[in-house]
């Protein structure tokens, strides 16, 4: 395995000549999409990752520097789709993975020729007239309150999480591991996706897109969703019966015949 | 030991379940599939300040702070919906007066046989202290994490410029040795050409002049070994000594004498050797420190007074003084005397490197001695004192 396929904890499934990507969002890893995923193995190959600092991602591979933009993680995507020779490619993105898709089909344009964006957000904090839905406060406080909520992440099991095969009694308490992440990575991972603005990005978008919207969203409201739809030229938006932010868990099967009537 | 059943005639009360789940002492929460709820406990109603009817219909994250909806809807709700319950996660309920109360809770999921949600059940504790606590060593962690960043780009720093500090003190030795090295060669060829030329028939004038240039030859040379010496002590290495008690130590301390007064022509230089004892010493640092010593009293003393040397042995000790007349060495000057390049006010042609009272009382150390000075209107006393014997080595006899 490549190091950018192993950095990113690649995995590859299915018999189908497209190529299928799903990137997760902020929160958990690739696991968010195990109810969705194997639906496309007939007729894709799908391709689940990591982002660097979430799951089975190499921890050691994270710069703080790097990841500080969104752009770090497009670059990712853009090294992953090159790994793999991707074409005309379907990229289906999760929260603020949907405009990491954004970024990555505008640097390369020839590697997706279909987006879908679920539950995306160009910008989270209120702007003049643009509603995003939150305040600057409060997306401070959520920076403060991840401290709180270390979900079984401690520095003595933090060799386990990152994989220690000499040491396999650390790798039994697997409790909380699919949302489980190193508490600085957690809160710059945070940090990044909360502040992001990439209102500007919309437009330059070329490939055709879907925009996937739940009910009841907390995290991105159908006003934001309504935004990216009309700001990125080619594209059209479904509303789901499912609420809240993670339709791939709650609603899967809702989810897979949207993106399926799209591609 | 006999087993009790509740509510038994030995006086153990029933437990009323009914009661157990209203004033629980945890609060409770029951939500449908699509998370709203549909059941809740008197305790939790007590805490949060909304009645159980309120709370019926409502969902789990709209009795949460901002904050805590956004992280309950990104980490809670999936990992409730992957791994079918959540355990000890820390949440910030918002109750009816507006203040938070923390809590930590626990989830878990009810399927029936087909895999089908039926509802979810919440526990939630009260966590404030628990969380206040936590907090704080989360601060605290976070503090001793900068401090030992700090620390570290300390040490960094420290250890960088320690190790240029040394590594500018090495080549400035370097710099001296081999400088003094190569200073010597030359001037050994002048020395070798002046003693030829006096052999030859020479003017009056001419054989003054020689004279002198001898005379700075030998004061060059003091010189140069001195620079040598500081800097091989620098280096590590300390005076390195040859000693022996076998010589005699007198010839050296004549010739010494000898060399300086054909030096200074003019100057009046009144030895007086009385050494009885075999001295274990380093018979040319001996001489190099009674030429240093001289050579300061030339230099500092009154050139129209007499200069003592007086070298004797006791049983136990050789004396070595130079006394020389003229102005007392002034009292702030004392202190830095033998610190290397102090230079007292002289005229300028008679300025040193401000070594040789420095190496000649390193000497005096490595030989076991003392080098003390005494200054008065009346004279300027230098006295080496050293023991005849190596220090030590009548305990080693004993042994």
């Amino acid at each position: 395995m490549t190091s950018t396929l192993k950095r990113n904890n690649v995995k590859i499934s299915g018999s189908g000549e497209r190529f299928i990507v799903f990137a997760h969002g902020f929160g958990c890893d690739q696991n968010m999409w195990r109810f969705v995923s194997p639906a496309f193995e007939n007729d894709f190959r799908t391709v689940l990752f990591d982002h660097v600092g979430a799951g089975g991602s190499d921890l050691s591979a994270y710069d703080p520097t790097k990841y500080s933009t969104l752009g770090g993680y497009a670059d990712d995507l853009v090294e992953l789709g090159n790994e793999l020779n991707l074409k005309d490619a379907v990229f289906v993105g999760h929260s603020v993975s949907s405009m990491i898709g954004v970024m990555a089909s505008i640097k390369a344009p020839e590697m997706f020729n279909s987006l879908v964006l679920v539950g995306p957000s160009a910008r989270y904090i209120d702007d003049g007239e643009y509603i995003g839905g939150f305040s600057r406060a409060q997306i401070d406080e959520l920076l403060d309150s991840l401290a709180d909520n270390h979900l079984g992440w401690s520095a003595a099991m933090a060799p386990a999480i990152m994989g220690n095969p000499d040491r396999p009694e650390l790798g039994e308490d697997l409790t909380n591991s699919f949302c489980r992440t190193d508490p600085d990575i957690a809160k710059a991972f945070a940090r990044v996706t909360f502040m992001s603005d990439n209102r500007n990005d919309l437009g330059k978008v070329t490939a055709q897109t879907l925009v996937l919207q739940c009910r009841e969203d907390i995290i991105a409201s159908e006003q934001v969703g309504e935004y990216v739809q009309q700001n990125i030229p080619n594209s059209e938006m479904v509303i789901l019966n499912a609420t809240g932010h993670c339709p791939n868990l709650s609603a899967p099967d809702e989810v897979v015949s949207a993106i399926k009537a799209f591609v | 030991m006999s087993e009790l059943a509740p509510g038994d005639s030995r006086g153990t009360p029933a437990e009323d379940l009914e009661d157990l789940y209203e004033n629980a002492p945890c609060g409770y929460l029951s939500l449908r599939p699509d998370g709203r709820i549909f059941k809740s406990n008197a305790t939790l109603s007590n805490w949060i300040g909304f009645s159980q009817a309120d709370l019926l219909g409502k969902k789990l994250h709209e009795l949460l702070t901002v904050a805590g909806r956004m992280f309950y809807e990104t980490h809670f709700s999936p990992l409730l919906r992957m791994q079918g319950f959540f355990n000890e996660v820390a949440l910030d309920f918002v109750t009816k007066d507006g203040t938070k109360l923390p809590v930590l809770a626990n989830a878990m999921e009810r399927r029936d046989d087909a895999g089908n949600l039926l509802f979810t059940r919440v526990t939630v504790f009260q966590a404030a202290q628990r969380r206040r606590y936590e907090r704080d060593l989360v601060d605290l962690r976070t503090a001793a994490e900068a401090a030992k960043k700090e620390a570290i780009a300390a040490k960094v720093l420290a250890e960088a410029g320690l190790s240029e500090e040394q590594a500018v003190a090495e080549l400035r030795e370097q710099f001296i040795a081999v400088l003094g090295h190569d200073l010597r060669n030359p001037l050994a060829s002048i020395d070798g050409g002046t003693r030829m030329l006096l052999q030859e028939e020479l003017s009056g004038r001419a054989q003054k002049i020689v004279t002198l240039m001898q005379g700075s030859v030998s004061r060059m040379s003091g010189l140069i070994d001195n620079v040598l010496d500081f800097a091989r002590g620098r280096l590590g290495g300390g005076i390195a000594l040859e000693a022996n008690a076998l010589e005699q130590l007198e010839p050296v301390l004549q010739q010494v004498v000898e060399e300086l007064r054909v030096g200074s022509p003019g100057r009046v230089i009144e030895a007086s050797f009385k050494i009885t004892q075999n001295v274990y010493c380093d018979r040319s640092r001996i001489g190099q420190l009674a030429s240093n010593l001289l050579g300061n009293a030339l230099t500092h003393g009154a050139v129209d007074r007499p200069i003592q040397f007086l070298v004797g042995t006791t049983d136990e000790t050789l004396e070595l003084s130079v006394v020389n007349g003229g102005d007392p060495i002034p009292p702030e000057a004392m202190n830095r005397l033998f610190h290397p390049f102090f230079r007292g006010e002289v005229r300028d042609s008679q300025q040193g490197l401000g070594l040789g009272l420095h190496i000649a009382s390193e000497i005096a150390k490595a030989h076991g001695g003392t080098l003390v000075v005494n200054s008065s209107s009346s004279e300027t006393r230098f006295t080496f004192q050293m023991p005849l014997k190596p220090i030590g080595q009548d305990d080693r006899v004993g042994q």
